[in-house]
């Protein structure tokens, strides 16, 4: 795996900077960046689901006929996958969250050694990966059961 | 002792910021189970009613768990967002301008969804 960007990408940009485009591009680093761009994007997601939820049960405030009307809008198909969507994105962010944590912390990331060709590095190893892994995989199951209670019985 | 204080503002370092971050995280992922746990207790549909939900809010622990919540949340969510947008530029006035924007919002949510809990406590 090559880390390092090749000369088209110095001269593509003047600054060196590349912006979104750069922050959204995982095709270079693995599934780090993957990982990386997943958990910022979960994280806006359940930013901008956390404001209108606030602003949701807000309508409490005003009565029964408003809180039904706003339950109208949440408890159709579309806003049940949307909670779907939610389910699987909080699990996702809470599972690499830990894992973040503890790679912060030091944990996991291997010991640090001579840089040898192909210069693998010792902190994108195994544990790295299996805990973005077990972060799908958690965020798929919760989906699942989430969408059992949802559509099925008395959802 | 951690906290450099000096007359014209509170600053935290990042590396206290980032300490922050991580606790509201994991705090408000046991005090979220729990809210979550309050709609599954009987079936989802059943949950969302009214008069449930309501009563609810008359329970003062499930009010201060919110309360938590809203708190937890605002903090951990709105300093991700400056975490990002700080990343994407660096300057020192565009940091203050994202901190302060940032700031206000959240304080912003935390007064309105405290709105919410006060008031539906009282009905």
């Amino acid at each position: 795996m090559n880390n390092v960007p090749d000369n088209k990408d110095f001269t593509m940009t003047t600054s060196g900077r590349e912006g979104i485009r750069g922050w959204l591009n995982p095709t270079r680093y693995g599934w780090e960046r993957v990982s990386y761009w997943l958990q910022r994007l979960t994280g806006l997601g359940l930013l901008i689901y956390f404001i209108g939820h606030v602003y949701e049960t807000s309508s409490l405030t005003n009565g029964i006929n408003a809180w039904n009307s706003m339950l109208q809008l949440t408890q159709t198909l579309g806003g049940h996958l949307f909670l779907l969507f939610v389910i699987g994105a909080s699990t996702f962010h809470t599972v690499n969250g830990i894992r973040l944590i503890f790679t912060e912390s030091g944990k996991g990331l291997g010991k640090p050694g001579r840089p040898d060709y192909p210069y693998h590095a010792a902190s994108l190893n195994y544990k790295q990966k299996s805990g973005i892994w077990v972060a799908i995989l958690l965020a798929c199951i919760a989906m699942l059961y989430g969408g059992m209670v949802l559509f099925g019985q008395g959802g | 002792m951690g906290v450099n204080f000096n007359m014209a503002s509170l600053r935290l370092r990042e590396s206290q910021i980032m300490k922050i971050h991580y606790l509201t995280g994991i705090v408000s992922l046991f005090a979220v189970a729990i809210h979550i746990l309050f709609r599954l207790i009987m079936p989802f549909g059943q949950s969302l009613l009214y008069q449930n939900v309501i009563s609810n809010y008359h329970n003062i622990f499930y009010a201060l768990l919110l309360e938590s919540i809203l708190v937890l949340i605002s903090i951990h969510g709105f300093n991700g967002l400056r975490i990002i947008l700080i990343e994407l530029k660096q300057s020192s006035r565009w940091e203050s301008t994202i901190t302060i924007l940032v700031l206000i919002s959240m304080i912003g949510i935390i007064a309105y969804g405290t709105r919410t809990i006060v008031i539906a406590s009282g009905l």
